[in-house]
């Protein structure tokens, strides 16, 4: 396979309240759409992407790899972005690389600040940008902001889209030519279920 | 020209991931070129159900390789596939996204159709892919939450003869076997109980036998056996092996003279169209029991219909079930966008009133 100077690179993300996409030209953004919803992800999203290449000039074909957002997040909003990814990927036989919600909030975020994903009940997914491999952990808003400031640093626990398909673009960019596993959702917290109520009777023989 | 037909498949509705590829030459037998499943039976034992959440992360992460198995098993390139089918509902909607967006993803990705099939469409129209049976047969559908006996006019034509107003008999197989502390899926461990049992000690509930119709119930059933469960706990503080044999036993008598007699039912109503080859057809994972297979070979050939059950493995979830459905439905025109929704619920029969849920949800069956 032969490196165009300026690989074209898609990346998109449902994580939360939104569909988002972007398309990177070496550095260059081509194009890059925000849509708010609060449903519909599943539905909106490959037309989305399908609109947004057209609109650029170019195929899935010219794609050189294929960047997701994994989260933390919503958990069906994960699933749907990163079961796309790897639809496309096995599709396309390139690339899909999974990028974390804390990789692409700290890719935003000015030096100095610390970010968070925020989870519903005023909770947060706090990042350990100082290890990098430690999972995000689940906590109270409250009790992430002072972890911050005890580091000196100002807690962002900002759930915008905006920009975070253009970051996940960015990063993706950087790693799409190194063997990466397939993307994975991070959900940093074990699926709800108790074990069963029901007692089994006892054999008497 | 003879046309030739090759469609892969994707399932992941339930607590398998599925996926199967069928090749169809003209009006020959259609021909399973692969068909990978992986249960997920040890993720979720330790809840005593499925827990979709479980289910769906499962699906997710699990889906496009069950396809590059597929595709090597088959020995075929996605450049030898016609169109991709996925299933679209009804089912556990976590699990259900995940199949179509990935099924979204290799669509877009390699520019071939893509069409959402109805999970139940698969079951019912498994007889025609196993043993290429006419329209319009009379099918009785046991699979997983459902059971309804269908009138199979064409691919995308169903009439509801009727069905369970409130559990399956799948359903009240696990709940039963949980009762009795038996292993999940429930119907394989009290069939083998049942083996060694009395139908006859304890006699069981046989739900709305007495009205003249298709409509089955089986909550009932699952209440009275923990009722004579309990009543057996109070006197002897627990079960010996042979009462808990004899419950299956009675419990699976009952679950078998109430499906059989409604077959009956349904026989009777389908005749009145006069279907030239006269069939019918069970398929579901309740169709893999025994007892239930026989009282209702028995049923057909009182009645001079044909009988059909597909083997077990394609009675159960499976892929090549929705790649074949999917087949028909590309061969009758049907095709589907980019925008193709994930439905929880989809009840085969359009027109027929509601019988099992309502409200927000939408109708169940």
């Amino acid at each position: 396979m032969t490196l165009l100077p300026n690989p074209l690179i898609l990346a998109f993300d449902t994580s939360g309240k939104w569909c988002v996409a972007a398309l990177l030209s070496g550095t260059r953004v081509l194009a890059e759409q925000v849509e708010e919803m609060t449903k519909g992800q599943a539905e909106r999203l490959m037309p989305m992407l399908t609109e947004m290449l057209d609109g650029a000039g170019v195929t899935w074909a010219d794609l050189a790899a294929i960047g997701v957002g994994t989260g933390p997040g919503n958990f069906t909003g994960i699933r749907i972005a990163v079961s796309a990814a790897r639809g496309l990927a096995l599709g396309l036989n390139i690339p899909a690389i999974g990028i974390t919600a804390c990789e692409a909030r700290a890719f935003q975020a000015p030096s100095g600040a610390c970010s968070a994903i925020p989870a519903p009940r005023d909770m947060v997914y706090l990042c350990r940008h100082e290890a990098p491999n430690a999972p995000p952990e689940l906590m109270p808003h409250g009790q992430a902001q002072a972890f911050a400031a005890g580091k000196g640093l100002s807690l962002i626990a900002e759930n915008s889209p905006q920009g975070l398909a253009e970051a996940i673009a960015r990063i993706a960019a950087k790693r799409w030519q190194v063997p990466q596993p397939a993307p994975a959702p991070l959900y940093a917290r074990a699926a709800d279920a108790a074990p069963s109520r029901h007692t089994a009777p006892t054999m008497l023989d | 020209m003879t046309q030739t037909l090759t469609i892969l498949g994707l399932e992941s509705s339930c607590d398998d991931t599925a996926v199967g590829v069928v090749r169809q030459t003209g009006g020959e037998l259609p021909e399973i070129l692969a068909s990978v499943v992986y249960g997920q039976a040890e993720l979720h034992s330790a809840y005593g159900g499925i827990v979709p959440e479980i289910a769906a992360r499962a699906h997710a992460e699990k889906l496009d390789l069950c396809v590059v198995e597929a595709l090597r098993d088959a020995a075929l390139t996605l450049g030898d596939i016609d169109a991709i089918a996925v299933t679209a509902g009804p089912g556990l909607i976590g699990g259900v996204l995940s199949g179509v967006m990935c099924a979204k993803g290799i669509s877009a990705a390699t520019g071939l159709p893509l069409i959402g099939v109805n999970h139940l469409a698969g079951h019912a129209l498994t007889p025609r892919l196993t043993d290429a049976i006419a329209y319009p047969y009379l099918m009785l559908l046991v699979s997983g939450g459902h059971c309804q006996f269908l009138q199979v006019n064409g691919p995308d034509a169903f009439t509801r003869l009727g069905g369970t107003i409130d559990d399956a008999p799948g359903e009240a197989f696990d709940k039963s076997a949980r009762l009795l502390g038996l292993t999940q899926p429930g119907g394989p461990a009290i069939e083998n109980e049942a083996r060694q049992g009395d139908p006859k000690r304890f006699r069981f509930p046989r739900p709305l036998l007495d009205r003249d119709d298709c409509n089955l119930s089986f909550s009932g059933l699952k209440t009275a056996l923990l009722r004579q469960r309990d009543q057996i706990i109070a006197v002897k503080g627990g079960l010996t092996q042979k009462d808990r044999a004899d419950i299956c036993a009675g419990f699976q008598q009952a679950v078998v003279d109430v499906l059989s007699k409604k077959t009956q039912r349904g026989i009777r109503i389908y005749l009145r169209d006069n279907p030239a080859v006269p069939s019918f057809a069970v398929a579901g994972g309740v169709a893999a029991n025994t007892a239930i297979r026989r009282g209702l070979e028995t049923v057909c050939a009182e009645n001079g219909v044909a009988f059909h059950a597909p083997p077990l493995a394609l009675c159960t979830d499976n892929g090549a079930m929705i790649a074949y459905a999917g087949l028909e439905l590309f061969k009758a025109g049907h095709r589907d966008g980019l925008d193709l929704m994930a439905r929880p619920r989809w009840p085969l029969d359009k027109t027929s009133p509601a019988i099992l849920g309502s409200g927000k949800k939408g109708a169940k069956a």
